[in-house]
C-alpha cells in the first residue's frame, strides 16, 4: 500500500506479469514490438534465407535490395496511411484510385508545363483533396467509412479515366524524371526509398508520440469513450481521412517517378494490398490498435515474395497463390498471439 | 479531352429519338443530309468512296481504358466521319459481360442496319451475337472471336500469334550468328488467353534458332506500373541476356523506365502493339528498343468498311468475290527504323 | 446547510430520447466537500442525469448553476474545465493504451503542442495511483490486461487527473471487494476534506449511511425528495420513496400455494455458476409452475437465464430437462430439449423487424413446414395463425408487419413462436418491457394460462410488484447469489427491495 511510487518507473513491473516484461520494457521505450512484429521479423529472415539459397547471385546483390526497397516504397506509403485509418476503427478502400486520379492529374500536359513543383504540388493536393471530401463525408455526413470509401473509389477511377481518356501520359520533365534514375541515389539509397523511409519515421512518430496518434487510438478502441474523455471524434475522424489522401498524394508523385508516367489503370487494388499489410502487419481490423512500424513489415515481406519469384521465374499464378497463403497465416498466428497475452 | 462524354451524350440523345419513333430516327441522326443519293449504282458490287445507300452501323466496345481500346474507338468513329452516307451509334465502351449485353440488345431493339462488336469477352457474348444474326442485323466481329460462326457475318481481328512468331523471327534473324544467345519475356495479362497464343507463337519462332534460348519470362498487366515493376526484377534476375520481347507497348512505357533506371542498353528490345510512343523511340534509335509487332488497331476502320459494304450489300475492292468474306486475319507487320515512318500515322497514343 | 452557496444547483431538469422521457424535472443540490447520494430504481434517470452533468447529454430544459453562475455544459470538454469529473459504471477506458495513456487521454501533457511527453504522464500517473493506495499498477501496463478492480482505480485515477471539485462516481464499489471499498471510502473522505464534492451513486444503503451526507431519491426521472439526511433517513421511507407508486396492477388469480409439488419437476437446474457473474444456482420448475427471479441490473438475473438457455456456457454445474442433462453452453440441445427464451432485448435479439407476425412465428418450427426445404407457405401461415389466435394477438392477421405491432402484441408473438414449437419450458426476461400499463394485464393472463396448460415458466422482471404478482415462488438475488426463496405470497416489495440492497431481512 505504500510503496514507493517510482517503483513503477524504474524498475520491472512486480505484479504478475512477468511473461509480459519485455514487452512491457520495450513499451517503455516506445518500441511496441510484441510477439507479432518479431514474429514478422522472423518471417522476413526466413524469406531472406530462400532467396539467399534460390539466387544467391542476385538475390544478396547490393542492387536487389535498392530494387525492393523502390518497389516496396509507393505501396508502402499508401499503407502507412492506411495504417492509421485501420487503427481509427475505419477503413478507406479508396486510396488506389486517389493515387490513379492524382497521378494522371499530375502529368496532364497542362500541369507538367508547371515542371517540378507543378507535378509534386497537383499529385499531392489531388489527393488531400479526396480525402477532404472522405473525411467530411464519413466524419460529418456519418456515412459509413466502407461505403463513403467506395463511392470515392468509383468516381476517382472514373475521373482518372475521364482525364487520361485511356492513355498513358508520359512525363517529359527531365528534373521528375532524374530523381528515379541512377545518379540520383544519395549514398547509394534511391530518393524514393527516402521519402518512404521518411513517411514511416514521422508515421510512427505521429502514432507513438503525439496526441494525434494517442486519439487515433482511443477513437479506434472505444469511440464512445473517447467522446466522453473530451476528444473531438469527428474532427480527428476527417484528419485521419485526410491523413491517408495526402499520403495517397505522396505515393502518386513517387510513381510517377518510378513509371515516368500517368496512367488511370495506376494504383490497381493497392487498397487491397495495403490493408492486408497493414492486417499482417498486426494492426487490428476492428481498431484500437496499431503499428507503423508491422505494416511497412508487412509491405517488405509481400516485395520480397514477389522478387524472390521473380528471380526464380516463376509464373504469376504460384505468386497469387504464395501471397494467400501467407495472409492466411500471418492473421493465424496474429490471432493465436492474441488470444495467448489477452 | 472529353470525347468520350460527349459522344456518350450524343448517343443518349440519339436513344430517346429513337425510342419515339423509329422512322423519325434516320431522320434525325444523318450528320450530314446534303447527300441522299438513294442506292442508284446498285450494279456495281464493289464498294467504293462514293456515298450510296444510308447506313446506320451500332459499335459497342469495351471500356477504352488502355491505349489500344481507346485507338480502336477512335479509329472506328473518324472512319464513319469519312462517309456521308454512314451513321454510328456508339454506345460507352463496357468492360462487364451483362452490361454489354445489354448496350448490343439496345442497338438491336433501335434496328441497326449492321453491328460491328468488341466484345469484353468473346464467348459470353456468343448469344447476343446469335441474337443479332437472326434478327437480321449482320455482324461483324471485332478482334475477341464469338465462340460459334452463326454469331457472326464476318470476324475482323488481329493475329496474335503471328504476333509472337514475327516477334521470334525478327528476334532469331537478329541474333542468328550469336553462339548461346539469351532471349527475355515480359508477357502481358496471364488470365487472357491471347496472351497464350503470344507466347505460343514466340516460342514456335524461337524454335527455329537452336542456337538462342530462353531463359525467363514474367507476366505484367498491360499497366506501365506493371511494366515498370516486372522488368525492375526481370533486369534483376538476368544480368546479361540479348534480346526482349515485351508483349504490349503501353507496359513498354513503364518496362523502358526501368531499363532506363537500371541504366542497361546491352540486349535489344522488341515491342508489341504499336503505340505512338513506341514508333517515336525507333524512329530516334536512341533507345534499346528496335522494333514493335503491330497489332493494328485500324482493324476498327477495316470493321466500318466492312459493315459498310454489308449495310450497302456490295463486296469490297481488289477481289473476285461477290461477298465479303467471313474471316479476315491481319497481318502482324514488324515495324523498325526502316518502315516506321509508314505506319507512324496509325500509332495510337 | 451551510451558510455558503452551493457549488452545484440544477433545477427543473429534463431530457427525452424518441419515445422515452428520461428526466422529468430533477431538482439537485450540492454542496462543496459533501457527499451527496442519489438513490432510485433502475430507470430512474440516474445515468442520465450524470451524463448531463458530465456534458455528454444536453438538457431540453432547466437549469444549472455552477458556484452561483449559471452555465451550459456543452460538452464533455466543457464539463472537465469546470473541474466535473466523472467515474461510468461502464467502464470508459481504452483497453489498447497503456494506465498513463488512459488517465491523460484527451489532456496529455505535451511538448509543441502535441507531441507527448510520455514521462511525465507516467511519472504524474504513478502518483495519482499511490495516492489512491494502489502503487502496484504499472502506469505503463495495457489498461486491457488490468482486473475489473484495477480498471476501477484506473478510472479514479483518470477524474482525479483533472483539477476536480466534483466528483461523481457511478456504484464506484460493484466491482470491488470489500477491502477496497474501504479503501475507496478513505480516498472519498481525502477528497472531501479537501472540499471536493462527490456524487455518489449506490444501491448498497449501508454504503450510503457509512460515507453519505445527504440523500436526494429519483423515481421515474424526477427528484422526489431532495437532501435528507443520509445517516439518519429511515430505511422504509426511503424506499417507499423510491417505490412509491401510481399504478394498479391486475394479475391474474393463482392455483394454491404448493399446488404443484408433487409433480415431477420438468427442468432442474444444479449448482449452475459463471465466474464473475453468478453464484452457483439450484432450482427446479414443475410444470405449471411461475417461479420469479427478482434483483437489480447486475444480479445476474438475465445471465442465469441466458446460460440455461445455452447461450453462455457455465463454468459449472448442469441443466436437466425431465431429468436429462444438456450439453453445456448449445442453444441448439436446450431448444431441442423444449425449452424457449422470450428475450430482454425484444427487437435486437428476439424479432425479425422487417417480417410479418407469420414468419416470425414459424422461424423457431420451420422444418415442420418443409418439405425437401420447400417451404408449404400456407401450412406455415396456418399454424401461424393459430398460435396467434390462442393468445389473442391483434390484429387478427399473421400477415402483418411485426414492427407495426404494439409492444404487448409483439411480445405474443415471440410467445406464439414457443407455443408452436410445444416447449415445455418458457423462460421471460422483462416480459412487459416497453408493454403499456394496459396490455400488461392481457400479457400477464396469457402467460398465467400456459402454465395453466402445463407449461413451467421462469420470470425475470426488474419491476418487483411484477414478480410477486405474477409468480407463484420467488428467487431473491443480490450480487450473483440466490438469498432468499419464497412463496411469492409472503412477500412484499419493500421487503425484496430490502433483501436485494442490504442481503439481509431487516425488521
Amino acid at each position: 500500500m505504500t510503496q514507493p511510487a517510482t517503483a513503477a518507473q524504474q524498475e520491472a513491473p512486480t505484479s504478475a506479469a512477468e511473461s509480459a516484461g519485455t514487452q512491457e520494457s520495450s513499451r517503455r521505450l516506445g518500441l511496441r514490438w510484441d510477439v507479432r512484429s518479431l514474429s514478422l521479423l522472423g518471417v522476413l529472415a526466413v524469406l531472406v534465407a530462400v532467396g539467399g539459397i534460390t539466387a544467391p547471385d542476385e538475390f544478396l546483390a547490393t542492387s536487389n535490395l535498392q530494387l525492393v526497397l523502390t518497389q516496396a516504397s509507393v505501396i508502402g506509403v499508401v499503407t502507412v496511411g492506411m495504417t492509421f485509418v485501420i487503427t481509427s476503427g475505419g477503413i478507406d478502400l479508396s486510396v488506389g484510385a486517389i493515387v490513379a486520379l492524382a497521378s494522371v492529374w499530375a502529368t496532364t500536359v497542362a500541369t507538367q508545363e508547371f515542371g517540378f513543383a507543378g507535378i509534386l504540388f497537383t499529385a499531392v493536393i489531388v489527393g488531400v483533396g479526396c480525402g477532404l471530401v472522405n473525411g467530411l463525408l464519413i466524419a460529418y455526413g456519418r456515412m459509413v467509412p466502407f461505403i463513403a470509401t467506395l463511392a470515392m473509389l468509383a468516381s476517382a477511377r472514373g475521373l482518372a479515366l475521364q482525364i487520361t481518356d485511356g492513355s498513358t501520359q508520359i512525363v517529359s520533365v527531365e528534373s521528375v524524371l532524374d530523381l528515379g534514375a541512377r545518379d540520383a541515389y544519395i549514398l547509394g539509397i534511391p530518393p524514393l526509398v527516402l521519402i518512404f523511409a521518411a513517411v514511416t519515421v514521422i508515421g510512427w512518430l505521429l502514432l507513438n508520440r503525439t496526441t494525434f496518434g494517442r486519439r487515433t487510438v482511443a477513437v479506434g478502441g472505444n469511440a464512445e469513450a473517447a467522446r466522453l474523455a473530451g476528444i473531438d471524434v469527428r474532427r480527428q475522424r476527417l484528419y485521419l481521412y485526410l491523413l491517408s489522401g495526402l499520403c495517397c498524394g505522396i505515393a502518386a508523385f513517387m510513381l510517377i517517378v518510378l513509371a515516368g508516367s500517368g496512367q488511370n489503370t495506376n494504383g490497381n487494388l493497392y487498397e487491397l494490398d495495403a490493408i492486408a499489410a497493414a492486417i499482417i502487419g498486426g494492426t487490428l481490423l476492428s481498431g484500437g490498435r496499431g503499428t507503423v512500424i508491422g505494416s511497412v513489415l508487412g509491405v517488405l515481406i509481400f516485395t520480397t515474395i514477389t522478387n524472390i519469384f521473380a528471380l526464380n521465374n516463376l509464373e504469376t499464378a504460384v505468386q497469387q497463390i504464395a501471397k494467400g497463403a501467407i495472409i492466411v497465416a500471418a492473421v493465424l498466428v496474429q490471432r493465436r498471439s492474441l488470444h495467448g497475452d489477452a | 479531352m472529353a470525347r468520350i462524354p460527349s459522344t456518350s451524350r450524343r448517343a443518349l440523345l440519339f436513344g430517346t429519338a429513337a425510342v419515339s419513333t423509329g422512322a423519325l430516327l434516320t431522320a434525325c441522326t444523318s450528320n450530314e443530309p446534303k447527300n441522299k443519293a438513294q442506292a442508284a449504282d446498285n450494279a456495281a458490287p464493289v464498294a467504293d468512296d462514293k456515298p450510296g445507300k444510308q447506313v446506320t452501323i451500332g459499335f459497342a466496345g469495351p471500356q477504352a481504358d488502355h491505349g489500344w481500346l481507346n485507338a480502336i474507338n477512335d479509329n472506328a468513329k473518324s472512319r464513319a466521319e469519312e462517309y456521308s452516307d454512314v451513321t454510328l451509334e456508339i454506345t460507352e465502351g463496357a468492360n462487364d459481360t451483362a452490361a454489354q449485353i445489354g448496350q448490343i440488345e439496345t442497338l438491336i431493339n433501335k434496328k441497326v442496319d449492321v453491328l460491328v462488336v468488341l466484345p469484353a469477352d468473346g464467348k459470353a457474348l456468343t448469344q447476343v451475337g446469335l441474337k443479332a444474326m437472326r434478327a437480321g442485323i449482320p455482324v461483324v466481329n471485332l478482334d475477341r472471336i464469338f465462340n460459334s460462326p452463326q454469331a457472326y457475318r464476318c470476324w475482323i481481328g488481329g493475329d496474335n500469334y503471328g504476333m509472337g512468331l514475327n516477334a521470334g523471327t525478327y528476334i532469331g534473324e537478329q541474333l542468328k550468328d550469336k553462339k548461346n544467345a539469351k532471349v527475355v519475356e515480359l508477357a502481358g495479362l496471364d488470365n487472357l488467353e491471347l496472351t497464350q497464343q503470344r507466347t505460343k507463337g514466340f516460342d514456335d519462332a524461337l524454335k527455329n534458332y537452336p542456337n538462342i534460348k530462353k531463359v525467363a519470362r514474367q507476366a505484367a498487366d498491360f499497366t506501365v506500373e506493371s511494366g515498370q515493376a516486372k522488368m525492375a526484377q526481370l533486369l534483376q534476375a538476368q544480368s546479361k541476356f540479348d534480346a526482349l520481347w515485351n508483349h504490349d507497348d503501353d507496359q513498354g512505357v513503364g518496362a523502358l523506365r526501368a531499363i532506363d533506371q537500371a541504366g542497361r542498353d546491352d540486349f535489344l528490345m522488341v515491342g508489341g502493339a504499336g503505340a505512338k510512343s513506341a514508333m517515336d523511340a525507333i524512329k530516334a534509335g536512341n533507345s534499346v528498343l528496335k522494333a514493335t509487332v503491330l497489332y493494328p488497331p485500324t482493324m476498327a476502320a477495316s470493321a466500318i468498311d466492312l459493315a459498310r459494304a454489308l449495310g450497302q450489300g456490295k463486296g469490297v475492292g481488289g477481289l473476285a468475290e461477290f461477298e465479303i468474306p467471313t474471316s479476315l486475319t491481319l497481318y502482324s507487320a514488324v515495324v523498325t527504323k526502316d518502315n516506321v515512318d509508314q505506319y507512324l500515322p496509325t500509332g495510337f497514343i | 446547510m451551510a451558510p455558503q452557496p452551493p457549488l452545484l444547483t440544477m433545477s427543473g431538469i429534463t431530457k427525452s430520447f424518441p419515445g422515452v422521457r428520461a428526466l422529468d424535472g430533477v431538482d439537485l443540490e450540492v454542496q462543496a466537500g459533501e457527499v451527496h447520494c442519489l438513490l432510485g430504481q433502475n430507470g430512474a434517470g440516474k445515468s442520465t442525469l450524470i451524463k448531463v452533468l458530465a456534458g455528454a447529454h444536453q438538457p431540453d430544459s432547466g437549469e444549472i448553476t455552477w458556484r452561483d453562475e449559471p452555465v451550459t455544459l456543452g460538452s464533455p470538454i466543457a464539463a472537465m474545465r469546470l473541474g466535473i469529473a466523472t467515474i461510468y459504471q461502464e467502464l470508459d477506458l481504452i483497453e489498447g493504451l497503456s494506465v498513463a495513456e488512459n488517465v491523460f487521454l484527451g489532456h496529455e501533457p505535451t511538448s509543441a503542442g502535441f507531441v507527448v511527453r510520455g514521462s511525465a504522464a507516467r511519472t504524474a500517473t504513478a502518483e495519482l495511483l499511490k495516492r489512491l493506495g494502489h502503487p502496484e499498477i504499472d502506469p505503463t501496463r495495457l489498461v486491457g490486461d488490468l482486473s475489473a478492480a484495477q480498471q476501477q482505480i484506473v478510472s479514479m485515477a483518470r477524474a482525479l487527473s483533472h483539477e476536480v471539485r466534483l466528483i461523481v462516481m457511478d456504484e464506484p464499489s460493484a466491482a470491488l471487494d470489500p477491502e477496497e471499498v474501504d479503501n475507496l471510502f478513505r480516498i472519498v473522505g481525502d477528497l472531501t476534506a479537501d472540499g471536493v464534492a462527490v456524487i455518489y451513486i449506490s444501491h448498497r444503503l449501508e454504503e450510503i449511511r457509512r460515507i453519505g451526507d445527504r440523500v436526494t431519491v429519483l423515481k421515474e426521472g424526477r427528484s422526489v425528495a431532495g437532501g435528507l439526511p443520509a445517516k439518519s433517513t429511515p430505511t422504509h421511507e426511503v424506499v417507499a420513496l423510491m417505490t412509491g407508486r401510481n399504478v394498479e396492477y391486475v394479475f391474474p388469480e393463482r392455483p394454491e400455494a404448493g399446488f404443484a409439488a408433487g409433480r415431477e419437476p420438468v427442468l432442474t437446474v444444479e449448482g449452475l455458476t459463471r465466474r464473475g457473474e453468478f453464484a452457483p444456482v439450484d432450482l427446479e420448475l414443475r410444470p405449471g409452475e411461475i417461479v420469479g427471479l427478482a434483483g437489480l441490473v447486475g444480479s445476474g438475473r438475465s445471465e442465469i437465464l441466458e446460460t440455461i438457455y445455452g447461450a453462455r456456457k457455465p463454468d459449472g454445474g448442469r441443466v436437466l430437462v425431465d431429468g436429462t442433462p444438456l450439453r453445456p453452453g448449445s442453444v441448439r440441445a436446450a431448444v431441442r430439449a423444449g425449452i424457449g427464451l422470450a428475450p430482454e432485448e425484444r427487437k435486437a435479439q428476439g424479432l425479425l423487424m422487417l417480417e410479418s407476425v407469420s414468419s416470425n412465428v414459424s422461424v423457431s418450427t420451420l422444418s415442420r413446414f418443409a418439405r425437401a426445404g420447400w417451404l408449404d407457405r400456407r401450412a406455415e401461415r396456418a399454424a401461424a395463425h393459430q398460435a396467434v389466435r390462442e393468445l389473442s394477438l391483434r390484429p387478427d392477421n399473421p400477415d402483418a408487419a411485426i414492427r407495426t405491432l404494439s409492444g404487448g402484441n409483439q411480445q405474443k408473438a415471440v410467445l406464439a413462436r414457443w407455443l408452436l414449437r410445444g416447449c415445455k419450458v418458457l423462460l421471460l426476461d422483462e416480459p412487459t418491457r416497453g408493454v403499456d400499463i394496459g396490455a400488461r394485464a392481457e400479457l400477464y393472463a396469457v402467460i398465467r394460462r400456459l402454465a395453466d396448460e402445463g407449461l413451467a415458466v421462469l420470470l425475470v422482471s426488474s419491476e418487483v410488484p411484477e414478480v410477486l404478482g405474477l409468480a407463484d415462488r420467488v428467487l431473491v438475488l443480490r450480487e450473483g447469489s440466490v438469498v432468499h426463496t419464497a412463496d411469492a405470497r409472503e412477500l412484499d416489495e419493500h421487503r425484496v427491495l430490502d433483501l436485494v440492497m442490504e442481503g439481509s431481512l431487516t425488521p
